[in-house]
């Protein structure tokens, strides 16, 4: 389980000498097995959130608890290092994790379906092969909870239907928070959302409502 | 200590093992990657800046000062300040520029430091040793005296390039000043830092000075009186010197503690 409780962020401008509060007084949880959504506009905080919850930064006020192994925000970029190969990236998780080598280039061959490009340096991939590399990666190592920040909607329907498969039919108990934009993949995997305007978050079990009023903002 | 305790330590100490070295990994990755030469530029790099300038410097000066043969001398000045230079120049922004490895929750700021720096810290050893063999081989160099001060004193030059290192490195994530100063400090410290002379050849007074503010002169006195022998008389206090680098250490630390504050993540 992940608590979340009056977590406030606030990040200071660099060039204005002036604190901009980015979240304000955001709480929720979310229980194993859950599938959540995070809607909100560009800028509305939706990485901010998904990377204090993955505890890549940390809260300004309030606190998060964390029961459940959480995965680190999956996203097009962050958690692979661009000059390095594919292979080399997979090399240095399976290292970073623990995991066997043989097994995770295995998974992540397989998965994003890379082929000759996992020997060339991630900085030439395509956003969309950046996103299978990455979602493939954290795929290969079983957390309970995933963080997933957009990338699904980049990939193509082949990888979107994949992806579906592995975290519906074969991980069914495992949580995710998902930050997106696009109503169709929102709604094929999450079952709550937590809509974000201006700093605040309120959650949502229904979805429709949900999309309702963030297209009315 | 209660056994649990020891047992957990041990954990711990392993997992950062690992880590650092995955990120050590990653660092050669970046700077060398699978093209041509590879890890041979480690110390590849290092010898191409050291052997041309020692060759130079032997050119224009005379074969002996102070009875000392030229190219000893050089050697012994030229290595470790390179060192110095490189180790620190490349802490400047060093967690900035590996910040996509924060994503992952066990990686620390101060194994990103390790990582990068360790790299370039071996790799100008390593260089010191190449230099120092090929040039024993030519007949230019003699083997040291007293070999465990030689190494000593080595020891002690990597401590005070890692101990600045990791305050530049903390210091410039803090405020881009630090960018613009750093060269022309480093450039400052050239005179003073003891590749130019002996502490022997300063009047008593000023030798206590600078004994007293320039930790890398003891250092230097420790290599030079481990290649030279009773040739020269080698000043240096390790307590002190210890004492003083352990202070910068945990001066260091301390800022790179909440240095997270400062990167901004992609």
């Amino acid at each position: 389980m992940i608590t979340v409780t009056d977590v406030s962020k606030d990040y200071h401008s660099e060039t204005r000498h002036i604190h901009n509060r980015v979240l304000s007084n955001v709480s929720f949880a979310v229980q194993p097995g859950e599938k959540i959504a995070v809607l909100g506009r560009n800028g509305s905080g939706k990485s901010t959130l998904i990377r204090l919850v993955a505890g890549v930064e940390l809260p300004t006020i309030g606190s998060i608890e964390r029961t459940m192994s959480v995965s680190w925000p999956v996203g097009t970029t962050g958690g692979v290092g661009g000059s390095m190969t594919g292979n080399d990236n997979i090399r240095m998780i399976s290292r970073l994790y623990n995991k066997p080598f043989k097994l995770m280039r295995d998974f992540v061959e397989d998965f994003a379906e890379l082929g000759k490009y996992l020997a060339e340096p991630v900085i030439t991939y395509s956003t969309g092969m950046r996103a299978r590399l990455n979602f493939g990666l954290s795929l290969a190592i079983d957390f309970d909870c995933y963080l997933i920040d957009e990338v699904i909607a980049v990939g193509d329907h082949r990888f979107q239907r994949r992806s579906h498969e592995e975290l519906f039919d074969k991980r069914t108990d495992r949580s995710l928070i998902l930050a997106s934009h696009v109503p169709d993949i929102v709604k094929q995997y999450c079952s709550r959302a937590l809509v974000l305007h201006r700093g605040r978050a309120k959650m949502f079990d229904d979805l429709d409502l949900a999309f309702d009023i963030y297209n009315d903002l | 200590m209660a056994f649990a305790e020891i047992r957990q330590l041990r954990r711990a100490f392993v997992l950062q093992k690992r880590i650092i070295g995955a990120l050590f990994m990653r660092e050669f990755m970046t700077r060398w990657g699978r093209r041509n030469l590879g890890f041979a530029w480690l110390f590849g790099e290092p010898v191409i800046f050291a052997v041309p300038v020692i060759f130079m410097w032997s050119v224009i000066r005379a074969p002996f000062e102070h009875g000392l043969p030229m190219i000893a001398f050089v050697w012994t000045g030229y290595l470790p300040i390179l060192m110095f230079r490189h180790v620190t120049g490349h802490s400047i922004y060093a967690i900035k520029s590996n910040a996509s490895m924060l994503f992952h929750r066990q990686v620390t700021p101060l194994d990103l430091f390790i990582g990068r720096q360790g790299l370039e810290l071996m790799g100008n050893l390593s260089a010191s040793a190449v230099t120092f063999l090929l040039f024993y081989l030519l007949g230019l160099l003699e083997w040291p005296q007293d070999y465990a001060l030689f190494l000593t004193g080595f020891f002690y030059m990597g401590w005070w390039s890692m101990a600045v290192a990791l305050v530049v490195a903390a210091l410039s994530e803090r405020s881009e000043i630090v960018e613009h100063i750093w060269q022309p400090v480093s450039y400052m410290y050239l005179p003073i830092c003891g590749f130019f002379y002996l502490a022997e050849w300063l009047p008593p007074s000023w030798r206590d000075v600078a004994l007293t503010v320039i930790p890398s002169l003891h250092a230097y006195e420790m290599i030079r009186g481990g290649l030279f022998g009773d040739r020269i008389e080698a000043f240096y206090d390790i307590p002190y010197l210890s004492l003083i680098l352990a202070i910068l250490t945990v001066i260091g630390l301390w800022l790179l503690r909440d240095v997270r504050k400062h990167v901004v993540l992609e």
